[in-house]
């Protein structure tokens, strides 16, 4: 065997093909943007019917701030479980990386209740107004955007207990993780937009 | 054993022990699926990219067919012909030439194109994620069989008058025009994703090929306008399932908060790939290799930037009069100079042709994709200067404050182009200078896609068709406009068209004369695809090349 010097390091190992973080990134944009286009949409019909001097909520319906709040809080409170688990993973800490997937993951549910028990608080009739509809497809599709969410930290939970996951590879989870930060980041936007704006 | 540790048959293969079990090397070997189960299920690229060029084609065959018929009621526009029983009818048709043209034929002959090409550009294996490119095609191709059906079964983006249309296949319609979106979208991720990864060590980005680097920011501005068009639709859809549609839903809404995909700017987006392939193609035929690619690379990034589109929504302008003059997109400061730069980016592109014509120094081989990518080309550069003109009148408004004496003859020409078929014959020079791009891109890298060349004298007698049918269709749209033919062909009213509609056509024997010839363009762009069809057919029964030549096409 040939003698190798003192020092020389070690071939760089070739790069990784970050497919599935570049797929993610693509995704999550398009996903930002889809949303970007409603809030254009729901803001710019609100300003022609305030300028109005109408109403744009109509004044039956009761919607009520906590709701929206204590969801955007849960869903801030997921962004450092979510970071937990990719921390963990990068550390070969499997079981931890499991358990912060699991409480991101019961997070997102929680939102997903408080936005159902708001939508049957609040008494506003889908087809009733402009607004309502708007309302109903902005937060309707953020919840479509929490399952998906929801399935991809499943998949990759699923995945990192197969033991395809650790220090040396942590695309799935970094790339789940962006993903939940782009979730939360919607809902923040949404909260503001529709529930402190109204 | 923590979770940690390797698992143990790695260990073993590793060792170079054989950890099959014993009865495993009996077992039958699996076959990948051959015929139609094979086509379906597969996941090779290159089958996928053949699969996106044959049916995009056929469907820019479809949309001819309609634009044909269309023009054919145009060639007497007071009295009209009777093809379409009403107005509803004309108006869904209208709203399916537009759709079927750019995103059930352009877009997808594009990544068809680069799904199969931009691997082997980059010496890649396959595509970055195969099923999902399989993924993309059939809900792609779903949609857009589902999109004409509907639109076919009394639906359509919408409709003219209560009742003309069936609400059930309206929504189907603004469904599938969705489905057609994600299938895109998700096929420009894959081609996106290809590009940024798939690359070999040590190639950059700016040392793709042209055709690459052209899909790269194409797919990108596509990622940025195909969920806004999603977003249109979802709003509509979602007002037209309630007991009353409220604004975005009913009417010829839907197909109104999704026009801006059929119009300057975005309707250049779709046409960024002819950037790369005219690239491509000029230099081949000059035998030398891209000089000053980082100035080209960056001219195709600012095209695409300046193409985005889906700002400029006409649908959301503002209702109040009052505050119309400051809402109205069209005359708004950014879409006049989106329009004018982007005309000087198309300039600049030339000028880089130009430059690398001269500098190879020896004069181009003439083939049949060297000659429609010149054509192309041209149809762009006419598609800017529609554009220019369009946004002429704002653009000179300050001059018409100055001294509207000097000027009024020259305004009065331009004032009235907003709203009329200029807009039309801007889509239809952009639109089928890039399908010609496209069949050019067939041309040049049929080695590489079907493993065979194509036949030249032939391909020579489609040029011809292709290319001067393109420009009867787009010229003819963008005179009329100068006559005051207004860019929606229909009103609401019954039979064909809303009485007074068309009285403020000036010289309406000539623009119907125009129509005529319009016509016959669309007959001969449709011609000249049945020649390249036959090309293609004529090819596949010819002897393949060896892989080394087929690797040389790419």
């Amino acid at each position: 065997m040939a003698d190798i010097a003192v020092g020389t390091p070690l071939a760089a190992p070739l790069p990784r093909q970050r497919t599935l973080l570049v797929g993610t990134v693509f995704g999550t944009a398009a996903s930002l943007m889809y949303f970007a286009a409603l809030l254009a949409v729901y803001l710019r019909e609100r300003s022609d019917a305030l300028s109005g001097g109408g109403d744009w909520i109509p004044s039956s319906a009761n919607v009520q701030l906590a709701p929206p709040t204590v969801a955007a809080w849960t869903m801030l409170m997921s962004v450092v479980t979510m970071q937990w688990a990719v921390y963990s993973i990068a550390r070969d800490d499997r079981t931890h990386a499991i358990m912060a997937t699991a409480l991101t993951t019961l997070f997102g549910m929680s939102v997903v209740v408080t936005t159902s028990f708001q939508y049957t608080d609040m008494g506003l009739v889908a087809d009733e107004s402009i607004a309502a509809t708007l309302i109903y497809v902005i937060s309707g599709s953020h919840l479509a955007m929490i399952g998906i969410g929801l399935v991809f930290l499943l998949l990759m939970a699923f995945r990192a207990l197969a033991g395809q996951y650790s220090s040396r590879q942590t695309d799935g989870f970094v790339a789940a993780s962006i993903y939940w930060y782009a979730v939360v980041f919607v809902y923040v936007v949404i909260w503001t937009a529709i529930f402190v704006l109204k | 054993m923590t979770l940690t540790e390797t698992r143990p048959e790695t260990e073993a293969v590793a060792a170079g022990d054989d950890v099959r079990p014993a009865t495993q090397s009996s077992a039958p070997q699996w076959t990948p699926p051959t015929g139609l189960a094979g086509i379906l299920s597969t996941g090779d690229h290159q089958v996928i990219g053949r699969l996106y060029i044959v049916f995009s084609l056929l469907l820019s065959g479809l949309a001819l067919t309609l634009g044909m018929l269309i023009g054919i009621e145009q060639a007497d526009i007071d009295g009209g012909f009777g093809v379409f029983g009403q107005a509803n009818e004309l108006f869904q048709v209208f709203g399916l030439y537009r759709t079927t043209l750019i995103l059930c034929g352009l877009v997808p002959l594009f990544l068809g194109l680069a799904t199969a090409i931009a691997p082997r550009q980059l010496s890649a294996s396959s595509v970055a994620f195969p099923r999902a490119a399989a993924a993309a095609f059939w809900t792609w191709l779903v949609g857009a069989i589902a999109h004409i059906a509907a639109t076919f079964s009394f639906g359509g983006l919408g409709s003219l008058q209560a009742g003309a249309a069936r609400g059930q296949s309206v929504e189907l319609t603004v469904l599938s025009l969705g489905m057609i979106g994600v299938g895109l979208l998700v096929g420009a991720g894959v081609i996106f994703t290809t590009l940024v990864t798939q690359r070999p060590a040590g190639m950059d980005l700016l040392q793709m090929p042209s055709f690459s680097w052209s899909m790269l920011v194409a797919t990108g501005v596509w990622l940025f306008s195909l969920p806004v068009l999603l977003a249109n639709l979802v709003v509509s859809w979602v007002d037209m399932r309630g007991a009353d549609s409220l604004r975005f839903g009913g009417g010829d809404a839907p197909f109104e908060m999704v026009a801006w995909a059929f119009d300057a700017p975005q309707v250049y987006a779709w046409t960024i790939p002819l950037l790369g392939i005219t690239a491509e193609v000029f230099t081949a035929a000059h035998r030398s290799s891209p000089k000053l690619f980082e100035p080209m690379a960056f001219i195709v990034g600012a095209f695409g930037l300046l193409s985005f589109g889906a700002w400029a929504q006409s649908f959301f302008d503002s209702a109040d009069p009052l505050a119309q003059d400051a809402h109205v997109v069209t005359n708004e400061v950014v879409f006049t100079a989106f329009a004018l730069a982007i005309a000087l980016v198309v300039l600049a592109y030339g000028g880089w042709l130009a430059f690398n014509a001269y500098s190879a120094g020896e004069r181009p081989q003439i083939t049949p994709q060297f000659a429609l990518v010149t054509l192309s080309g041209a149809l762009l550069t006419a598609a800017v200067v529609a554009g220019v003109l369009r946004v002429a009148e704002p653009a000179l408004g300050v001059l018409r404050e100055a001294d509207s004496d000097i000027w009024r003859g020259f305004f009065d020409a331009m004032d009235d182009l907003e709203g009329s078929s200029l807009v039309t014959g801007l889509m239809n020079f952009a639109v089928l200078g890039a399908l010609l791009a496209a069949v050019a891109g067939l041309f040049h890298w049929a080695p590489a896609l079907l493993g065979r060349p194509l036949n030249a004298p032939l391909g020579f007698l489609a040029v011809l068709p292709l290319a001067g049918g393109a420009i009867l269709v787009g010229a003819t749209d963008a005179l009329g406009g100068f006559f005051d033919q207004p860019a929606r062909p229909y009103a609401a009213g019954n039979p064909p068209y809303g009485p007074g509609h068309f009285d403020e056509i000036d010289a309406l024997g000539f623009v119907e004369a125009l129509n005529v010839i319009g016509l016959i363009g669309y007959i001969a762009v449709l011609g000249g695809l049945a020649l390249v069809a036959l090309n293609v057919a004529r090819s596949l029964g010819g002897a393949p090349m060896d892989e080394a030549e087929q690797g040389e096409g790419a």
